[in-house]
């Protein structure tokens, strides 16, 4: 069972004081909707987190960062396309408003789970005393992405983790015990807007995600994210001795990034399986929410 | 019809960078239907079957609410919900429509009928928000900020149905007061309803006080008469400024009449959809 450290999540609703703060910056430069339980869960570790932001947002605000998630993203769909599909039947029955919120849904974490995936990895790095191989570039050198939300992008709307409706409840516990989770993930209560959807689709998913071929593929995909890592311009001053010196348990904190870095790319492979149904690989690959150089949005390019 | 069976039914129109949901049912004159605050077009289930019979039914959630377009950074007021209606009707192809309305959806038809006549083919408006007759205080305190900290979602729905029950003649069943708020169940649909709280503002109504005598359209004027929220003298205020508007006090109803006595709301619009005289012993 893969435990998520011994500290409780802090939700959106419940952060406060550099919590809020961090989260706020997340969103912006993330430019994502909501918090995910990565970043949830460090947010336990109070010292620990906003250093640990600190560190890496110089990063995750340039292209090469986002760029290393899209071919993160474009290998998870070519994965994908050779797994078995879902082609989850439940869809039909959604309606088309439905449908059109749970596809939005679908790019959201399309979307962010890659760059979740490298940030994991590269915070892995440093806490492993590892830094980028090309590290210390002078930031001017460095192009950087715009901030802000996209302004189509489903807000992360989920059902609660402990949900009173028993077939979710159960249907939680069975994807938990599955993939080894303590903590469902964002991306599966977000489904649970629509259970009579993820029930069938986990119906199908759940034999997928046991077999060798899946976890070959994840394997790689974790792979491919560590190499990436090494690869983004800057250092990240952050370290397992800088940790100590915050009084914050290092070894657990290096822990639960480990796991999160073995949990996504499974992750991020069923997000992929799950948009198959509603689109081609072809569109899957690129990024649904491509992002604009900063100057040029300073400069007022085009939308 | 259940809340699901209602939601899959909605369909989705795109409006710029937001979208909204909305039932499309029946075939004739399109009605609007246009709930307040804090439901969403479910409000209308129970009114829905007996319009649809003679109209083609239009029953959107507006924007922020129910199961429409809930993300950050857009202006929620009552004067945007109704340049939404407007550019939702192009959208689908919609010239004129009849607009029956409750609550702060009766502000949005109010400014419709005045500010955009020409969408307006009859105006039926129920226990509507107008002067300054709102925000009432639970949703003036609602909308403070502060609330998204002080109440988690499902300590938000606790006081919500609390809320609600007062808007009943006859104690409404857990399962109608669960359904009119599962939108807002979500830390994201509760901070959506924050805002719209939020976006408030009895100026959006006070400022087309003067525009009122100038609507042309025939005006229904559907009143729950023991409605603590929302007072009657409101209603026959607007009976006097609106040219030849009708106001039919409904007995035994409170703000929700269309869910205290459906049947009688349901002929009332019926009757006046199909410009038929609102028959009624209570007319004021």
């Amino acid at each position: 069972m893969l435990g998520f450290g011994k500290q409780k999540q802090v939700t959106e609703y419940e952060a406060d004081g550099e919590s809020e703060r961090v989260y706020h910056e997340i969103k912006q430069t993330l430019r994502v909707t909501g918090i995910n339980l990565n970043f949830r869960t460090w947010a336990g570790y109070e010292k620990f987190f906003p250093a640990m932001w600190d560190a890496m947002r110089p990063l995750a605000e340039t292209r090469a960062f986002e760029t290393a998630a899209d071919c993160v993203r474009a290998e998870a769909v070519r994965a994908a396309d050779k797994l078995l599909r879902l082609e989850n039947q439940s869809r039909a029955a959604l309606g088309e408003s439905q449908a059109y919120q749970l596809r939005a849904a679908l790019d959201l974490y399309q979307y962010i789970n890659p760059k979740l995936l490298v940030f994991t990895s590269a915070v892995k790095l440093a806490l492993d005393g590892a830094q980028p191989e090309r590290g210390g570039k002078a930031s001017a050198d460095v192009e950087l992405i715009e901030r802000g939300v996209p302004a189509r992008m489903y807000p992360m709307e989920m059902v609660s983790s402990e949900p009173e409706e028993e077939r979710i409840k159960e249907l939680f516990e069975d994807i938990k015990q599955t993939l080894s989770l303590s903590s469902i993930n964002s991306d599966y209560r977000t489904l649970a807007l629509w259970p009579d959807y993820l029930s069938a689709g986990w119906k199908k998913l759940k034999p997928i995600v046991q077999g060798d071929e899946f976890k070959r593929a994840s394997d790689n995909l974790r792979e491919t994210a560590r190499k990436l890592a090494h690869t983004l311009p800057f250092p990240v001053p952050l370290s397992r001795e800088r940790l100590e010196e915050l009084g914050e348990d290092a070894d657990e904190i290096a822990t639960t990034t480990e796991k999160f870095e073995r949990l996504l790319p499974s992750l991020i492979i069923n997000i992929a399986l799950f948009s198959l149904d509603w689109k081609t690989p072809e569109t899957l690959v690129q990024s649904p929410f491509p992002a604009r150089p900063r100057r040029n949005a300073v400069q007022g390019g085009a939308r | 019809m259940n809340w699901r069976e209602f939601q899959s039914m909605q369909r989705v129109a795109q409006l710029g960078d937001r979208f909204i949901s909305y039932l499309d049912e029946g075939t004739g004159e399109p009605v609007i239907l246009i709930h307040g605050i804090p439901v969403w077009g479910y409000l209308w289930h129970a009114l829905t079957p007996a319009l649809a019979k003679q109209n083609r039914v239009l029953a959107p959630d507006l924007l922020g609410f129910g199961y429409s377009d809930k993300s950050d950074c857009f202006d929620r007021s009552i004067a945007r919900q109704a340049e939404m209606i407007d550019a939702w009707m192009d959208k689908i192809g919609i010239e004129r429509a009849h607009i029956v309305a409750h609550d702060i959806g009766g502000g949005v038809a109010l400014r419709l009928a005045t500010l955009f006549p020409h969408r307006v083919m009859r105006l039926c408006v129920m226990n509507t928000v107008c002067y300054d007759s709102w925000p009432i205080e639970a949703m003036l305190q609602f909308g403070h900020p502060e609330t998204r900290r002080k109440l988690s979602a499902a300590s938000a729905i606790t006081m919500l149905k609390q809320a609600l029950k007062q808007g009943f003649a006859k104690s409404p069943d857990d399962e109608l007061l669960d359904s009119l708020l599962v939108p807002y169940t979500t830390e994201v649909g509760k901070l959506s309803l924050i805002r719209n709280a939020a976006a408030l503002n009895t100026n959006l109504t006070t400022e087309i006080t003067a525009l009122l005598p100038k609507i042309e359209a025939p005006t229904l004027i559907l009143w729950g008469e023991d409605d603590l929220f929302q007072l009657v003298k409101y209603g026959e205020r607007l009976a006097r400024d609106i040219p030849g508007a009708q106001l039919v006090r409904v007995k035994d109803a409170r703000h929700f009449l269309m869910l205290d006595q459906p049947d009688e709301v349901a002929e009332h619009v019926s009757a006046f959809l199909k410009g038929e005289q609102v028959e009624t012993a209570h007319a004021g």
